[in-house]
């Protein structure tokens, strides 16, 4: 590992964003905003509670090579919220 | 700079692609582009920068609007019968988009004003009717070093071209040369012109402003674009800087100041 790489290991950053209410495409538009403002190797979670952005967002974040889907997982089981994690690629 | 939830609404379906993003948004918010004719041509290259985002645009036009401007220019109106165009456009494109800043320059450009107007423009589109305005357009930005891009219109044809002076690429005067007289019954109003084929050539030209601020994509340069829409066309024809041109070859004179363009023989 480089130095520089050791060096933006240290520094990772996780940003997280709520965008409960929108609605595709806007899921992805504000996923996007919030990716740019990263560096790779950053994390991002997004909380959400369009269903279908669940597809979506990794569908179009893998198309436009922006982010790699670490793990999707239900927040407070029964209320159709989830919390999307993603690393900047 | 940060986006407002309105802009972000308003430019989603662009920042949505991947050429442009929240950070190529914000470059065309940045942009300076101006445009020279606000006829058929230039009247969807203004509203769809506008509409676009390009944050500054100039327009520059003298002329007035009439009757017979109605079926191509879409910008202006029945009601703006006899309005100056750039006020008819500023009204329009002001509606459309408020968040565009225009400046209207409501003179004819001409070789005594065309560097102050076009100066600090990170690109021109040139959309007036007539050669001499093309051949001072592209004369002036050559001089300046902005990228432009400069079409035509005739019956069912167009034609479309982009020139980067700063990579040395063919421009206007390397295919046309020297216009010494201008050729009789080739305007508009003598050999007639289908009112969307500027339409189309203009959204084409709106294209290289766009494509060349966000650097994406390929221009039309070292080639013209044909378009014959009797014939379902379009055709990319390749050109070549000519190394004697007098505008852009390797010994290029200053023609802004000494060129005649004989801009008043432009037939009103």
């Amino acid at each position: 590992m480089s130095i520089k790489d050791m060096n933006n290991s240290k520094e990772q950053i996780m940003k997280q964003i709520d965008i409960r209410g929108k609605v595709c495409p806007m899921t992805f538009v504000y996923t996007k905003l919030a990716l740019e403002e990263l560096d790779a190797g950053d994390l991002l979670e997004v909380l959400l509670d369009f269903p279908a952005a669940l597809e979506n967002i990794p569908k179009n974040c893998k198309r436009q090579n922006l982010a790699e889907v670490l793990e999707i997982k239900e927040k407070n089981a029964g209320k159709d919220e989830w919390i999307l994690k993603l690393m900047k690629l | 700079m940060k986006l407002t939830e309105e802009q972000i609404n308003r430019y989603s379906r662009q920042i949505v692609l991947k050429e442009i993003g929240g950070i190529g948004q914000k470059k065309l918010l940045k942009s300076k582009v101006s445009l020279v004719g606000l006829g058929a041509l230039g009247s969807p290259v203004a509203y769809y920068l506008v509409a676009a985002g390009i944050g500054n645009l100039k327009i520059i036009d003298y002329d007035s609007v009439e009757i017979s401007n109605l079926h191509r220019q879409i910008l202006h109106f029945t009601e703006d019968i006899n309005r100056k165009k750039t006020e008819s456009a500023f009204k329009k494109l002001n509606l459309l988009n408020p968040d565009c800043n225009i400046e209207i320059i409501p003179e004819r450009i001409t070789p005594d004003n065309s560097k102050e107007i076009l100066r600090n423009s990170d690109f021109v589109v040139e959309g007036s009717d007539n050669f001499p305005t093309k051949m001072l357009v592209n004369d002036t930005c050559i001089n300046l070093n902005i990228p432009f891009t400069i079409a035509g219109v005739l019956r069912f044809h167009g034609q479309i071209m982009t020139t980067v002076p700063n990579e040395k690429t063919a421009c206007y005067r390397c295919i046309f040369g020297e216009i010494v007289d201008f050729p009789s019954g080739m305007s508009c109003s003598q050999a007639g012109v289908i009112g969307l084929i500027p339409g189309i050539i203009g959204c084409l030209e709106a294209n290289e402003a766009i494509k060349c601020i966000l650097k994406v994509g390929d221009l039309i340069i070292n080639k013209i674009m044909y378009v014959d829409l009797l014939r379902n066309t379009f055709n990319l024809v390749d050109i070549k800087r000519d190394e004697n041109c007098i505008a852009c070859g390797d010994n290029p004179r200053d023609l802004v100041k000494t060129y005649n363009y004989r801009i008043e023989d432009v037939c009103q």
